[in-house]
């Protein structure tokens, strides 16, 4: 579990944040703090599709798995 | 100033690194994504003709709303949509009170030529100026969103974004098209259904950013809670195709002109449109160091869509003076 929130907080950060992780904690949401819009939600889609060799169904596409770092790593945790 | 020798995004970037070679740490990033573009491409071309097949005539009135601004985007995407689908098309023009005259009459010359319905959402004014004024003199929104577009440009597609979705909403429109370029926003986010959860939230934060004594005008403008259950059958598709069709600046234009379309001249580098885009810019160039529009054109050379000296005249050629003070004059600032 790990090494998988530190493969998408490092996608965050380079993708989203440039590398400025001030305040960037596994429970900050995304879209509250404007880290992402809902279009850059499917930019997250499209990496953990290709990193994590999985499928995201369009009515997964939901804050509760994609919000935060730590929603992100349990959805990873329950798809593989 | 020093800026990546391939994609043009300048040292103040935020988290920027140059390598050796003068290239950006984005431009090594992006490689591989670079590389498989032209496949993914076609892959949602073929995603999005299924897509069109399968709503297409439908029970509602129209198939697509787009988000219409009388720009070379958004005009070439309603041009695509029809040329290729024969799809039938509602605009909806929102009125920032900042669009070229030249802007109108394409607006009109090119939904009558196409034969497509448009609306024109209008906000009033005092409640535009106040809020173009506040975005103006203080970032009003997160660090984040504004490593991408200025506070200005932000306040105004929050509301267009919000009106485009709600109107589809209303009227039952299973897709709703955007005419970001490619550098806006990436092919993978190009074509995505829409939920009522995701969009709740969305709402939310955006509601959340704008300051309390603007966003009580507001409300309005918003999806109403109701509608998260009511119309929750009816969320639609989000598409903006020019992520992932053929993207040159010049032949689009020439395409466009066969619509009576024409590029005003009292615009800034960067908006085909906005009498406001200069100021906006500018504003933000001195907050941030760095031009609002950069990391779009730079993701556009970066992809070989633009090339690199257009993407350099575009973003570092001084914000035209007499633009600026118009729209400094509007807001009384």
């Amino acid at each position: 579990m790990s090494e998988t929130r530190d493969k998408i907080r490092a996608f965050i950060l380079e993708n989203f944040l440039f590398g400025n992780d001030q305040g960037l904690n596994d429970d900050i949401s995304f879209l509250d703090e404007g880290i992402i819009d809902s279009t850059g939600i499917l930019e997250l889609v499209s990496f953990l599709e290709e990193e994590f060799s999985i499928s995201v169904e369009d009515e997964e596409i939901l804050p509760e798995n994609l919000d935060s770092i730590k929603n992100a790593v349990a959805y990873i945790g329950r798809k593989i | 100033m020093n800026i990546c020798q391939r994609c043009i995004l300048p040292e103040t970037f935020p988290g920027i690194t140059f390598d050796d070679h003068g290239i950006c740490n984005h431009c090594r990033r992006e490689e591989s994504a670079v590389a498989k573009a032209v496949e993914k491409k076609v892959k949602y071309r073929k995603r999005l003709d299924q897509l069109i097949e399968g709503v297409k005539d439908g029970d509602s009135a129209y198939d697509a709303i787009v988000a219409y601004s009388g720009g070379k985007d958004s005009t070439y995407t309603l041009k695509l949509l029809k040329d290729r689908y024969n799809i039938r098309l509602l605009a909806l023009i929102f009125d920032n009170h900042f669009i070229s005259q030249t802007a109108w009459e394409n607006i009109n010359k090119v939904t009558d030529e196409l034969q497509i319905d448009c609306i024109r959402f209008r906000p009033p004014w005092p409640l535009v100026k106040t809020l173009f004024s506040r975005a103006a003199k203080e970032d009003i929104f997160p660090a984040p969103t504004l490593l991408r577009a200025s506070a200005i440009c932000t306040a105004c597609i929050g509301i267009i974004k919000s009106i485009v979705l709600k109107t589809a909403l209303e009227m039952s429109i299973p897709l709703v098209g955007f005419g970001w370029s490619p550098g806006q926003a990436p092919i993978q986010s190009a074509i995505m259904k829409t939920n009522p959860a995701l969009i709740r939230q969305t709402q939310s934060a955006i509601k959340k950013a704008y300051p309390y004594e603007i966003i009580h005008g507001m409300e309005q403008y918003f999806i109403p809670e109701p509608y998260y259950e009511t119309h929750k059958e009816r969320f639609p598709y989000n598409i903006h195709p020019l992520a992932f069709f053929d993207y040159n600046e010049e032949e689009i234009k020439i395409e466009l002109n066969d619509l009576g379309w024409q590029a005003p001249t009292d615009t800034d580098t960067n908006s085909t449109n906005c009498l406001l885009n200069a100021f906006a810019n500018q504003c933000h160039i001195e907050r941030h160091g760095f031009h609002p529009y950069v990391w779009e054109i730079a993701n556009m050379v970066r992809q070989g869509v633009m090339k690199r000296d257009e993407g350099i005249e575009k973003i570092y050629t001084e914000q035209n003076q007499q633009i600026v003070k118009y729209a400094k004059e509007r807001l009384g600032l």
